[in-house]
């Protein structure tokens, strides 16, 4: 049984990201993998060991500072799981807090400190179609999905999760996109992000059956679908792609 | 009559002929122009209503709402400005005055009913100091737009709190709007009273889990849809208001929706030629708006028995024997409520939807996963085929494939007429098509070559426009 924690999904539950979740949980169905799915709800305790994926979406600002201080509560059993092998998946307000902290332009909010990058206000909004190349398996696998963020964030000792395509990424500046450590992958990238990038969602599926120790390789789908669906976000990215991705 | 006002309604006018000569049908450059020339354009033209001016902002409904409104007051033998759908920003509602003035800035009506979107209501109500406002309900809607809802509804609030004259219309089941009853204008209150129908299906999308007033969670006793419903926040006592305009036993008769209006201790019935329960708050905002007006429910209730839906708000088509409706989505409020029509009506039906990402959809189409989606993983059973079309047909597509529908019955297919005739082709005994904003017109017009429109005419609350 694969265990999927949602942190907060009542707060954290901005642009459709729960499409993620319903993503994962739909691929594992269809090749019969039994899944579980914990919401993991403000002020309620959290055992994240016992986790094989955990999603954190993203959030408003307000919503983002109530959740904060609960979070700083968990940091040790979170920072655990993850060095130990949590697979995470953590979009935009979701991302930002696993980093030093985020600084707004009237202040600063304290982020868990996981891994090593910081967000700052930018003077504009980074709203578009945005499209980026991943590595997955030695892979080059490009993806898409829609970014809509005033934070930008700069990485440290830690490493993209992809370069930009087409759009903004990290901070519109570098060419970075999200940010991966171990088996957590962070990006900006709503859209969601998995749905109509299966390649993805395997591999993620894939981390957390070796977390669980089940281990195996995955049946195929049947992917033309998302396939034209990813291939249509890119072309709306400007990106024009030749072939299967 | 003051000079620049004359000059910038003569640039107004020269705007609007211009577009016309390029094929667009200028909605609201008339009225950028005319701003731009003198920017108290509105405020001077809307000063000239006999009687004064309503406006109808929120979410969903404001379009249908208006057009009872305006409908009615006409009915009453009122001369009505309004402004026409889609053209409900500041320009576009400046746009409807320049239409109806003559070149010498003469014009003469009683009242300007204008549906005002819910980012431009601040800067149109500082303009034309409204003796109503008629607030339906919060939803999100295209966030990239308009930011966050909760900045949507503060923006709002402090216009309607600069307002102390103005008397309100407010959805007492929406707590995002009923908290406006306290702002000070005096409000009247209109709602649904619980009937057979209340929330069969928990839909997902409520955007008002905590207390407006102190962020405590709020108790529902039930939901209609989304956050509307009976709730009370048992942390500090804010509650539902006790709606002087109320509907009971709400509920279908055939192909129409039906209820009871309460109004103070008398009762009226009211069945409406169109669909979705959401017609009915419509109705009953624009009921309460009426009888704010001092109007006699005999003289309310035909003008909205007679009411013909607006393009794309249900507007009902017939293909040779099938019915066909055409219904615009915009938001996974309206979305969940257009799903709710395919378990209302009986019988196999075929869907399209059509979703493009153009500026005026809203670039991001994320939305269309906050739409429970879900319930068709049971419904598809009625359901020939699902044709999805538009600029993002694929990922509708995906999201259907994700939602539990069988693969066999999702059909994409992006190019708009060839969508329509495979839809229209279906097997099934109806036809639903579900449009984003600009779908909506390049479908509509697809239907009207091939299907018979029902009705006399659209837009029935407002007037033509004049050449
Ligand atoms: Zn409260």
């Amino acid at each position: 049984m694969l265990v999927v924690g949602h942190l907060y999904p009542e707060l954290l539950n901005l642009y459709g990201d729960r499409g993620n979740l319903i993503a994962f949980v739909r691929r594992c169905a269809w090749r019969g993998i039994p899944v579980t799915v914990r919401e993991l709800v403000l002020g309620a305790p959290v055992d994240f060991g016992a986790l094989d994926f955990l999603f954190i979406g993203g959030g408003s600002d307000r919503e983002q500072g109530i959740l904060i201080e609960d979070l700083h509560r968990h940091r040790d059993s979170l920072c655990e799981a993850i060095e130990g092998g949590l697979v995470v998946l953590a979009i935009c307000g979701g991302y930002q807090v696993l980093g030093h902290y985020y600084q707004t332009p009237d202040r600063v909010i304290p982020g868990l400190g996981l891994l090593d990058f910081y967000t700052q206000a930018g003077p504009k909004r980074l709203i578009g179609n945005c499209a980026v190349e991943i590595e997955l398996d030695g892979r080059p696998v490009s993806v898409a999905g829609f970014e809509n963020h005033s934070g930008q964030t700069f990485l440290g000792r830690v490493q993209p999760l992809g370069r930009v395509l087409a759009g903004f990424g990290n901070n519109g500046v570098d060419g970075t996109e999200g940010a991966r450590y171990k088996n957590v992958f962070c990006s900006y990238l709503h859209g969601p992000l998995l749905p109509k990038n299966p390649c993805l969602t395997d591999h993620l599926i894939s981390l957390a059956l070796k977390r669980a120790g089940m281990e195996m390789p995955l049946v195929a789908l049947d992917d033309h679908l998302e396939e034209r669906a990813v291939a249509a976000a890119l072309k709306r990215a400007g990106v024009t792609v030749s072939g299967k991705t | 009559m003051d000079a620049k006002l004359l000059f910038a309604i003569s640039c107004g006018k020269a705007a609007a002929r211009g577009s016309r000569m390029l094929g667009r049908p200028g909605s609201s450059l008339p009225g950028k122009v005319a701003l731009k020339v003198y920017p108290w354009t509105l405020r001077d033209l809307a000063a000239r209503a006999q009687q004064g001016t309503i406006l109808v902002t929120g979410t969903n409904g404001k379009t249908t709402t208006n057009n009872m409104l305006a409908r009615i007051l006409q009915q009453a033998g009122a001369r009505v400005i309004c402004n026409r759908e889609g053209a409900n920003l500041i320009t576009g509602v400046t746009t409807a005055f320049l239409r109806e003035t003559t070149l010498f800035g003469q014009m003469e009506f009683d009242w300007a009913v204008l549906e005002v979107d819910e980012a431009s209501f601040p800067g149109v109500a500082a303009q034309v100091d409204p003796r109503l406002v008629v607030v339906t309900n919060f939803f999100r809607d295209q966030l990239d737009r308009y930011g966050e809802l909760d900045r949507t509804v503060a923006v709002i609030r402090d216009a309607v709190e600069r307002l102390p004259e103005t008397r309100l219309v407010l959805n007492a089941d929406d707590p995002l709007v009923a908290q406006f009853g306290e702002l000070g204008p005096s409000a009247v209150y209109y709602g649904l009273a619980p009937h057979a129908r209340v929330v069969e299906r928990r839909f997902r999308v409520r955007e008002a889990r905590f207390c407006p007033r102190c962020g405590g969670a709020l108790h529902y006793a039930f939901y209609h849809y989304s956050q509307l419903g009976l709730f009370r926040c048992p942390n500090c006592g804010f509650r539902r208001p006790a709606p002087e305009v109320e509907g009971l036993q709400a509920r279908y008769q055939g192909e129409r929706v039906a209820c009871t209006i309460r109004f103070g201790e008398k009762e009226f019935p009211l069945e409406l030629p169109t669909q979705g329960f959401y017609n009915l708050y419509n109705a009953l905002a624009a009921f309460a708006a009426g009888m704010t007006l001092g109007l006699e429910p005999g003289q309310v209730v035909p003008s909205l028995e007679t009411y013909e839906p607006a393009t794309g708000r249900l507007q009902r088509f017939r293909y040779r024997d099938k019915p066909v409706y055409l219904n615009l989505v915009k938001n996974p409020a309206g979305f969940n409520e257009a799903l709710n029509l395919l378990y209302t009506n009986e019988g196999a039906k075929d869907v399209f939807i059509a979703v493009n990402d153009n500026a005026a959809d809203g670039r991001d189409i994320s939305w269309l996963w906050d739409v429970d989606f879900e319930v068709l993983e049971e419904l598809q059973r009625d359901v020939a085929g699902f044709v999805c079309s538009g600029l993002r047909a694929e990922e509708m597509g995906v999201r259907l494939k994700y939602a539990g529908v069988q693969p066999a019955k999702i059909l994409v297919e992006p190019d708009l007429k060839a969508a329509v005739h495979r839809t229209l082709k279906g097997n099934g005994a109806q036809a639903f098509f579900f449009a984003t904003y600009t779908a909506l017109w390049p479908v509509e017009k697809l239907l009207r070559t091939r299907v018979t429109p029902e009705g006399r005419g659209r837009d029935v609350g407002c007037r033509p426009s004049l050449p």
